[in-house]
């Protein structure tokens, strides 16, 4: 009989896209316990249980078992499905939390991926869907995944906490990935950016600019910041305005940053001069830490680079951000891959902080949703 | 005469050098000087129609022939050291199999094998090896052959010709992949002439390029001589073999498989005792190939089932290729033969025992460098019994008057317990490394380390703190003993022998004599390997430096020991060091002593004679020390004794350890090798992967002071506490910064002012530079044959010193070697630039992508070069051709049990849930040699993958519009649809399939083959079922149905459904009746009769079963291995039953009896008839009426007389009837006599003219002939 691989057991609600995301990979089994067992409300919150049930759409065959109080979560996943689906994301947490899953999982579909994606665009804890579209879209390309189906739009952004955006998100599928060697992440030739405010005054997003510049401009003068301004029914139910930021590099390495106001009665009001003076900040900051991949993206890169054919694959990194780290021992229980791991001291050159040459084999992962004509 | 015969010289007028002649001339004039017309008139050869420009180019076909003669490029994954290629030598019974695989071992290594089970692995060349092996005609065992085959030998029997069993294994190789083919015809002393002979060959061979290819290889080996094949063919054979080159199969590279050639039962001997029918747990030896192999992964075992790889380890290669060297041929001893199942490398499987071969063959008696199969013997002598046997039956006495602690007693203390999870994530090195400390380092798991270190490190500041200098040094060279030790503590065999490594060399030397005194003292342990003996006495030494530190200021020691205890769950290791450390010193302190004094005379190097006579000194101090330290000590004992039982634990499982990995001779230079390497990655790696993956591969004991480098990049320290803390935290993946540097700051600012286009470049990529080089590259140049020197102009100051050394000669040697590096340079940018030149023309995509390709195969194969295996085998996973040794728990008894070597076992790696079941849809095809279509639900056995397995499939068929449509049977001559529920298996693998596999079938196996092409968890195939119902009540388009449906409600989920009638009337379910229940009212485009048959046609799922059933054929006994027999068909069944079908009535064919059809009159209505035209009338004679009296005629009587004369005409003409009858009768007579004799006359006359013909034919051909002769003999007659 063929044995079901043997299920990994993991604690805690933390890391639970990852979890999920690699099981369904990988084909194993997955049991979470203890979710928030310790905490007022135990058991998974909406936003999760929104990202399960999201999983369920876009998989076929996927058992999920959930018990009585939630702390306790059985999931065996079934094959990847695609095809159009829509689906009410959780206003609690963005869009870029599920969206982040989606970009792992879009490639191995039975049918292209078009999903369109409703809930919060932009909000503070999460990747917005402008640095995604910036950031993760151009490496989804470094592996062979483009083509003009390869799509992130947004149609109507949401803030929190009342949410009502709108994105539609389409990929295509692939049946392998080309293995990458990116070891260069190149100089920063231009900055991008967008401005956005959704039921304020557009004045709030032209007053961001100025500030954003003023850092800006002293490493370099090509700076262009677009404005965003979304009206009526395209502005969802909360107002709110933010900028992010996109420093692109003459390899193609895309470095993002982004900051966005407080939600609406939680926290004092931001003003938007200091909110571009401190997004440019961040960005500075992830220009320090550098790599030909930015910092929110490093676990995407890592994983498509696992996920390819039996061959060496090289990325540059900054320092490996916490979310990272876990990923990579997942990455090892899931796929029993390890990356060489050596630190690059920065050294002379004003390049800002320690990077780090992640170096894989991929494991030889092929679609096995795909089907053959 | 002859001067005036002389004739005249003619200008030649055609020919070629008439030809040449009037070029020449043409050219003096000017005229003719471009020969081609195609420059000369290039508009007439201008392209007009591309059509039929593109016509022309492929009806010459060399574009197409050139394109098809690409593949596509894959990237080269072959390994440095390939693994053996697999010869699997095929063919029916009592062909010469045996004997050709004898003769070829005989010829590559002059040894001669008699009895031949399994995998025979011999050195073929200086880079080849050949893994041999037998296939029988099971078909089991052709399946698996054909999947894990490089290169199959297919004998023929050519005094018989072909058998199916050829053609079978030939069917089964195609769609497995084909290996290279090869057929061998032997027997072919049987024939008798040589003409049959050559006919024979001829036919076998064209018959053999129809099924392989054309101009496939055909071997003859014409005879026996002395029950052996010719010498010289043989080693033709061979050579063919050893030169042979092949490509790579998809299934195969993309899979890792093992043909294993040696099995171990490794179960525990008291659980079989107990049941003997309980899981074995089994290890199997043999070269990985195909793919990388991890650790954990699934593997499938072909008759048998799927496992999951317990652990995996690499051995020494027991038949190596001979190390790099300038001959042409190997030596003798290079000429390895490798086949443990038959008893070569020393050992001998039978059912029940192993045989261990000492000496013989001189495939392993090279004893001056100790061959690695002398050792795996050596190794394998002393694992006959297992190691937890010997954990469970050992005992030891710690002090003199306690009684012998057993393991369950360490078992009930719970202080700890070698974590299975954890033994199995530390793979070999880190099961190897408990010969130190023991296992409370995987207890303690990935934080030991360091805390040893730090822990160490405290006592050392303790040590210095009392005075002592030397001892502290000693302290750190002891560290330093056993952090080398570690990195030896492998290579058993080199203790004796390896004299550079001095320090492990003290440690391992302390052997049985040591051991003695020791055991006196305080042990009884049966078995401790030297090895063991040496960590241990490495960690005296460290342990002495306490004791000291203890001697001086015990009781401080005291309390610091006990601290230490109750850190125990964190750093086990130092302490149960300090335990052990304790109770040796305190009973066996002189005997220790003793000991190490007897070996330090015994033997020992210039070199570590002075390190050891600097360390031996101090035994004697501490013992003064140690005394009152044990003395204090007493009153603890209970504490101490619970680490001195985790010592012995520790132990027990070193002796594991040793064993297993004891035989492992290794490279010898892997120490130094990894030396280097760790020394090179030290500064660039400092166990970043520590951080994260816990483990480093690498020495991961210096590590401490690397965290603190890079306390400001990493954050995550400790994992395991890490995670609980982090358990229910957010989970995000943005990074967020605790200290944002100061932008303001201008440092700050500075700090990446380089990563903007606006910064500074690099050297080779800052745009002046380049340009300047390119000047200085190009500008300037010297003329070596005249000396003369041009220089550019830009940098003309700058070159002239250069130029001016060059010219005076006066180089030295930075300026020469500068000048070679630009001359190198200029020839690379020369290069460069004709490249540019003359290869952009050429180079297509093609050649792009193969360069890609070419490009990335380097990379793999560069990239993890510099490394020890140990570390690469991390990274890569096993990487194809190491010898690995593979331990799979749970494996059925019936595998050990009736375990035949002649049968291969395989053990094929599966990909990222291919281990898991779902609905598999494959293309399928009935072979068309296969005598009977399949059946749907009829089970069958399929090979896909790696696997054979029994399920049941449905067929199918798919419609234009995507339906896929139920089928009963296959068809005969298409491809059709195919689905089962069985194991994924990736698309685009082939298959077959097999309807038994028990050797019943007389004819042709093979039923069916075919391509996976769709994975799913669900699966929709349809079968048709048509709903009937009758008109109870026919309006005029509108009908009452019934019948059809037995509810309303069923009426309700089919409102609007199209339905018909069997005439072809169409028509719409329009709504539920009330009256009786299920009708409906129906609407149809015309008005329907009551005799009509109303239909509907819908789609019904049906199921598939979920059956699948491995054919676990490796589990049956010895001799009944090809009888397997699963699931039987319904067909099957009845028979065995003698179930008679019994048919549905109304599906009997039957004879067809028709009522006679009565129709009503045709009836026009007066109204049309009065319409319709005269023509088309209905001519209807109104009926006779009956005539009227007035009318009818009166009846006639006659007169007697006129009677009479009425009678006699009627006698007169009957009379002159019968005359003219009669007389016609004989003119008829007459007449046929007449003829007769006309055609006698008419034949004589035509005997007659052909007996004249004849005749004058005869004398015609006479007279011809005479003339003839006459014409042929002319001259000689005449002559006459």
């Amino acid at each position: 009989m063929a044995t079901q691989a043997h299920s990994l057991s993991y604690a805690g609600c933390n890391f639970l896209r990852q979890r999920l995301v690699l099981s369904t990979l990988s084909g194993r089994p997955v049991k979470i316990r203890k979710i928030r067992a310790r905490d007022d409300n135990p058991g998974l919150r909406d936003f999760e249980a929104s990202f399960i049930r999201l999983l369920d759409k876009i998989t076929n065959g996927s058992r999920i078992e959930i018990n009585q109080t939630g702390t306790t979560l059985y999931y065996q996943p079934g094959l990847l499905y695609g095809g159009s689906v829509e689906h009410d994301c959780s206003v609690l947490r963005g869009i870029g939390y599920y969206l982040e899953s989606l970009l792992c999982l879009a490639p191995f579909m039975k049918h292209p991926l078009r999903i369109v994606l409703r809930g919060v665009t932009n909000d503070q804890v999460d990747p917005s869907v402008d640095v995604l579209k910036a950031t993760a879209l151009p490496i989804l390309k470094q592996f062979g995944i483009d083509g003009e189906s390869l799509e992130l739009k947004i149609v109507r952004r949401g803030m929190p906490p009342g949410g009502g955006g709108e994105v539609i998100f389409s990929c295509p599928i692939r049946k392998v990935l080309k293995p990458i060697q990116l070891t260069d992440p190149g100089k920063i030739k231009r900055i991008r950016g967008c401005r956005y405010s959704v039921r304020v005054s557009p004045q709030m997003a032209n007053r961001i600019v100025d500030s954003a510049r003023s850092i800006l401009n002293k490493f370099i003068p090509d700076i262009y910041i677009y404005t965003d301004h979304m009206k009526g029914v395209n502005s969802g139910k909360s107002p709110g305005f933010g900028l992010s930021l996109v420093a692109e590099t003459t390899n193609g390495t895309f470095l993002s940053a982004e900051l966005t106001s407080n939600p609406q009665g939680q926290g004092a009001a931001v003003l938007p001069e200091d909110l571009g003076r401190n997004c440019a900040k961040l960005l500075l900051e992830e220009i320090y830490r550098g790599g030909c991949v930015d910092s929110t993206n490093q676990s995407l890169a890592l994983l498509f680079m696992t996920l390819g054919q039996q061959d060496v694959s090289k990325v540059l990194l900054g320092p490996l951000s916490p979310y990272t780290i876990e990923f990579l021992r997942h990455l090892k229980s899931f796929f029993q891959i390890m990356f060489k791991i050596e630190t690059k001291p920065c050294g002379e050159e004003l390049k800002g902080g320690d990077k780090v040459l992640m170096t894989c084999v991929g494991i030889g992962f092929s679609n096995l949703s795909k089907t053959l004509k | 005469m002859e001067t005036k015969d002389q004739k005249k010289h003619r200008k030649k007028n055609s020919g070629p050098k008439a030809e040449k002649k009037k070029k020449r001339h043409l050219q003096d004039l000017q005229l003719g000087d471009e020969e081609d017309a195609r420059k000369r008139n290039p508009k007439a050869f201008a392209v007009q129609s591309a059509v039929r420009m593109a016509r022309s180019f492929h009806r010459n076909r060399t574009q197409d022939l050139k394109t098809k003669k690409h593949h596509i490029p894959v990237v080269d994954r072959t390994p440095l050291e390939p693994p053996p290629i697999v010869v699997v030598v095929m063919g029916p019974p009592k062909v010469g199999k045996s004997t050709l695989i004898q003769c070829l071992i005989r010829n590559f290594t002059r040894q001669k094998l008699t009895e031949i089970r399994g995998p025979v692995t011999i050195v073929s060349g200086k880079k080849r090896r050949l893994t041999i092996i037998e296939c029988g005609c099971d078909i089991n065992m052709m399946i698996d052959l054909a999947k894990v085959a490089d290169l199959v030998l297919m004998l023929i029997d050519a005094s018989f010709g072909f058998e199916m069993e050829t053609f079978e294994f030939l069917n089964i190789c195609q769609v497995h992949g084909f290996p290279k083919i090869m057929g061998v015809l032997t027997h072919l002393d049987s024939f008798k002439y040589n003409k049959q002979l050559k006919k024979a060959k001829k036919r076998l061979k064209h018959r053999f390029w129809t099924e392989v290819y054309p101009g496939a290889k055909l071997f003859y080996l014409s005879g026996m001589v002395h029950g052996e094949y010719q010498n010289q063919e043989i080693h033709n054979l061979g050579r063919f073999i050893t030169v042979m080159k092949f490509r790579p199969l998809t299934w195969q590279t993309s899979h890792p498989y093992i043909l294993a050639d040696r099995m171990e039962d490794l179960t525990n001997p008291e659980d079989i005792r107990t049941n003997a029918k309980c899981d074995r747990k089994v290890s199997l030896y043999g070269y990985l190939r195909g793919a990388h192999m991890k650790n954990k992964s699934q593997i499938h075992m072909p008759g048998v089932g799927d496992f999951a790889v317990s652990d995996i380890s690499f051995l020494p290669d027991p038949c190596a290729l001979p190390e790099q060297q300038k001959k042409r041929c190997l030596n003798e001893k290079e000429k390895l033969v490798y086949a443990p199942l038959s008893g070569v490398g020393g050992v001998l499987y039978d059912k029940d025992a192993v045989y261990v071969d000492l000496g013989g063959s001189h495939g392993f008696q090279e004893s001056d460098e100790a061959r690695p199969t002398h050792e795996l013997v050596q190794s394998l002598i002393s694992t006959h019994s297992t190691i937890d046997a010997k954990m469970a039956s050992s005992r030891v006495t710690l002090f003199s008057d306690s009684k012998p602690l057993g393991s369950e007693d360490i078992d009930n203390q719970g202080l700890w317990m070698p974590k299975e999870e954890k033994q199995v994530d530390l793979k070999t090195g880190r099961v190897r490394r408990k010969a130190i400390f023991g296992g409370e380092e995987d207890e303690s798991g990935d934080s030991d380390p360091e805390d040893d270190e730090e822990m160490s490190e405290g006592d050392r500041l303790e040590n210095s703190s009392s005075d002592e200098t030397e001892e502290e040094e000693d302290a750190e060279v002891t560290g330093k003993v056993y952090i080398a030790d570690k990195g030896a503590k492998r290579q058993r065999l080199e203790m004796e022998e390896d004299t550079e490594i001095d320090l492990p060399a003290f440690a391992d030397s302390d052997d049985d004599l040591e051991r003695s005194s020791e055991d006196e003292g305080e042990v009884e342990e049966a078995d401790e390997s030297s090895e063991e003996e040496g960590s241990s006495a490495g960690e005296r030494d460290i342990l002495d430096s306490e004791a000291l530190e203890k001697g001086s200021k015990h009781s401080n020691g005291l309390s610091d020991r006990l601290n230490l205890e109750k850190k125990m769950k964190k750093a086990a290791l130092t302490t149960s060091d300090s335990g052990h450390c304790t109770a040796e010193e305190a009973f066996a302190s002189e005997d220790e002593s003793e000991g190490n004094s007897s070996l330090s005379t015994e033997e020992m190097d210039s070199e570590n004679e002075a390190l050891i006579r600097k360390k031996f000194p101090k035994p004697s101090q501490v013992v003064s020390g140690q005394k009152q330290g044990s003395e204090s000590l007493t009153d603890e004992t209970s504490d101490i004794e619970d680490l001195l039982k985790e010592e012995e634990e520790y132990k027990e499982a070193s002796n594991y350890s040793t064993e297993t990995s004891g035989a492992l001779k290794w490279k010898e230079d892997l120490s130094r090798k990894a030396a280097e390497a760790f020394l090179r990655q030290q500064q660039a790696t400092p166990n970043l992967q520590k951080l994260i993956y816990g483990t480093v591969t690498e020495d991961n004991e210096e590590d401490d002071d690397a965290r603190e480098e890079l306390g400001g990049l990493f954050r995550v320290s400790q994992p395991a506490r890490e995670c609980k803390y982090k358990a229910d935290s957010l989970d995000c993946s943005r990074f967020h910064l605790d200290v944002p540097h100061d932008w303001d700051l201008e440092e700050v600012m500075n700090s990446i002012r380089d990563c903007f286009v606006t910064g500074k470049w690099e050297e080779d990529k800052d745009a002046a530079k380049i340009l300047a080089e390119d000047e200085e590259l190009y500008g300037d140049f010297e003329d070596l044959e005249t000396g003369d020197v041009h220089k550019g102009k830009s940098s003309l100051d700058t070159q002239t010193e250069d130029v001016e050394e060059e010219v005076k000669e006066e180089i030295d040697s930075s300026a020469e070697e500068s000048a070679k590096k630009k001359h190198l340079d200029k020839k690379r940018k020369l290069k460069e630039m004709f490249d540019a030149e003359y290869d952009e023309g050429e180079s297509t995509y093609f050649d792009d992508l193969k360069g890609e390709m070419h490009k990335q195969a380097q990379l793999n194969r560069a990239e993890f070069e510099d490394q020890d295996d140990e570390a690469r085998v991390q990274y890569e996973g096993f990487r194809p051709g190491m010898y690995v040794r593979i331990e799979i728990e749970n494996v059925p008894c019936e595998f050990v049990l009736n375990f035949d070597p002649h049968y291969p076992i395989i053990l094929g790696g599966l990909g990222n849930s291919e281990g898991s079941v779902g609905y598999v849809q494959m293309r399928l095809k009935k072979h068309r040699w296969y005598k009977k279509i399949l059946k749907s639900r009829d089970p069958i056995i399929f090979s896909v993958g790696w696997r054979r397995f029994q399920t049941i499939p449905l067929y199918y068929i798919e419609d234009h519009n995507g339906r896929q449509r139920l089928l009963k049977y296959t068809p005969q001559h298409m491809h059709c649809g195919a689905a089962f529920w069985g194991p994924i298996t990736p698309q685009g693998t082939g298959f077959l399939a097999v309807q038994f596999v028990d050797g019943t079938t007389p004819d042709f196996q093979i039923a069916a083959t075919g391509i996976v092409l769709d994975l799913d968890k669900s699966i929709k195939i349809v079968k048709k079922l048509k709903l009937t119902g009758f008109p109870y009540k026919i309006f005029k388009n509108t009908s009452f149905i019934k019948g059809m449906f037995n509810s309303a409600l069923e009426v309700a989920k089919f409102e609007g459904a199209v339905i018909r009638t069997v005439s072809g009337i169409r028509g719409q379910i329009k709504k539920a009746l009330r009256a009786p229940e299920g009708a409906f009212r129906a609407t149809f485009e015309d008005k329907l009769l009551m005799s009509d048959i109303v239909f509907m046609r819908t789609w019904y799922p049906v199921s598939i079963p979920a059956f699948y059933n491995p054919v676990t054929s490796l589990l049956k006994p010895v001799g009944e291995k090809d009888t397997w027999s699963g699931m039987r068909t319904t067909g099957q069944l009845r028979l065995a039953n003698r179930v008679k079908l019994k048919p549905n009535k109304d599906s009997l064919y039957k004879l067809i009896v028709r009522q006679k059809k009565h129709f009503n009159s045709l009836h026009i209505p007066k109204a049309l008839q009065k319409a319709l035209p005269f023509k088309n009338k209905p001519k209807t004679q109104a009926k006779a009426g009956k005539i009227p009296k007035d009318r009818q005629r009166p009846a006639v009587i006659r007169e007697p007389h006129e009677r009479k004369v009425l009678a006699l005409l009627d006698a007169l003409s009957t009379v002159h009837r019968q005359k003219m009858r009669k007389a016609k009768e004989q003119r008829h007579l007459h007449n046929k006599e007449h003829f007769k004799a006309k055609q006698k006359e008419e034949e004589e006359k035509l005997k007659r003219q052909k007996d004249l013909r004849k005749k004058l034919f005869r004398i015609q051909g006479q007279k011809e002939k005479r003339n003839q002769k006459s014409s042929l003999k002319g001259p000689t007659e005449q002559l006459k």
